[in-house]
């Protein structure tokens, strides 16, 4: 089956049954899956910072290295696709951080704070979370059936975004 | 054997530092250099020339305006840019291979260091700190000594990654092995015989505290390491296992958006350095 990789700062979206989307290496980054089992469409989007203020020049370039304005974007993509709010399943992993978490490289908890809220602002559930820690997390997503995998540390968790509730 | 017998014997056992680059790094420690000598070296090669040619027109390095000759980049970068070229390019090869152990896929450690050469400058450029010597070169080879641990990381692994375990990669490398892999860097680079604050670099990147010499680069290039850590770039399972000096972003004054600014900066930068290494 064919791998798409989405690299760090990017997103991608895939209506084609075969793909894998998958994103490597999430330490403090966050990668968010959202699919619509019903037209089976996928996004995956992997975020390095929260907050697009720290270098709007960059966000413009890049929007997906923000939560903030990658979020915005790959929604609104997903919605001209024609995915549903309603049908909506989202998965979310990384936020970690580094051992000795001070003050000063907070960037995952910021990171998962900032998801969050834009969620919640768009009255959007996590079906599943896997975040924090001090370990990195690859993200797989089968667009064909809704699996999503999280591998760290060598070990394998599967999850399936379900049809139905 | 114990483990520290087998990783001097590595460490006695790696190549070399590729001739010319010590060559260069040396010349540079003399004050009468001048560019013509320099142009002579490198050009014997013309592999070498060409590759210099390229970076030197990278956006990175980039001079105002197209290079077309050696003589060109020397006189629009100087001297000490271009031999940080030409170690770049000479010492890339040998990060690219994966390092099982660390679970480093291949080009991930080129990848990471790219990064912490990369950032490191960034900081500087951000804090003000102007003309810290040799501070690109002293990023980029500040994890070698990963390549010197990496078989002993593989065979220790399970025991490394015990989820008991709180003190950081670096110091389990240590209980494990007598040495850590800045350590095992900072002995390769000793052996190397480059220039003192690349060495020092390199082996006090994860405890910038104890060390007086050559401060600004083992500050920068330990905010660098662990910004690219938390980022993901070229993390293995030691990742997020590591700690962050308090003092460290203290001495140079960061803040949180600092170091968020100039995560958003490296990525790119780092992206076109890579391509142009491999």
């Amino acid at each position: 089956m064919p791998y798409r990789i989405v690299d760090i700062s990017d997103y991608k979206i895939s209506k084609n049954s075969g793909d894998i989307l998958v994103t490597y290496s999430l330490g403090s980054c966050v990668g968010v899956v959202i699919y619509d089992p019903v037209i089976r469409i996928g996004g995956m989007i992997h975020c390095m910072l929260p907050l697009s203020k720290v270098d709007r020049n960059k966000a413009e370039q890049r929007p997906a290295m923000f939560v903030d304005t990658g979020m915005q974007l790959m929604l609104n993509q997903l919605f001209e696709s024609g995915v549903r709010k309603s049908r909506l399943k989202i998965a979310v992993a990384g936020g970690a951080h580094i051992l000795n978490d001070d003050n000063l490289f907070k960037i995952g908890e910021r990171n998962f704070t900032v998801l969050r809220k834009i969620l919640w602002k768009n009255s959007m559930l996590m079906n599943v979370q896997d975040v924090g820690g001090s370990i990195s997390r690859t993200i797989r997503l089968h667009v064909g059936s809704g699996r999503f995998t999280v591998k760290s540390q060598g070990t394998e968790v599967h999850y399936d975004l379900p049809q139905k509730d | 054997m114990t483990y520290l017998k087998k990783i001097e014997r590595r460490i006695k056992e790696f190549p070399e530092m590729p001739a010319m680059c010590r060559t260069l790094l040396q010349s540079l420690e003399d004050p009468d250099v001048d560019f013509k000598q320099l142009e002579e070296q490198i050009q014997y090669d013309p592999g070498l020339t060409s590759n210099v040619l390229r970076l030197a027109n990278s956006a990175y390095f980039g001079a105002t305006g197209t290079v077309t000759s050696l003589r060109v980049a020397l006189m629009r970068l100087g001297t000490r840019r271009v031999t940080e070229v030409v170690t770049a390019i000479m010492v890339s090869p040998m990060m690219l291979r994966s390092l099982s152990g660390y679970d480093l896929r291949s080009q991930n450690l080129l990848q990471h260091s790219v990064w912490v050469a990369v950032a490191s400058e960034e900081l500087a450029k951000l804090m003000g700190y102007r003309d810290v010597k040799m501070l690109f070169t002293a990023g980029l080879l500040h994890d070698m000594g990963k390549i010197i641990l990496d078989p002993f990381v593989w065979e220790q692994r399970d025991s490394l990654l015990d989820d008991g375990l709180t003190q950081s990669f670096d110091e389990r490398e240590r209980e494990h092995f007598g040495m850590s892999h800045a350590q095992a860097g900072g002995a390769l680079l000793t052996k190397w015989n480059i220039p003192e604050e690349i060495t020092v670099t390199a082996k006090w990147h994860h405890d910038p505290e104890s060390v007086t010499d050559y401060a600004e680069q083992v500050n920068m290039v330990h905010l660098a390491d662990i910004l690219g850590y938390s980022e993901g770039v070229g993390a293995g399972i030691d990742g997020m296992k590591y700690n962050v000096s308090p003092v460290a972003h203290k001495r140079l004054g960061l803040k949180k958006s600092d170091i968020e600014y100039v995560a958003s900066v490296t990525l790119d930068k780092m992206n076109e350095l890579e391509s142009l290494l491999t």
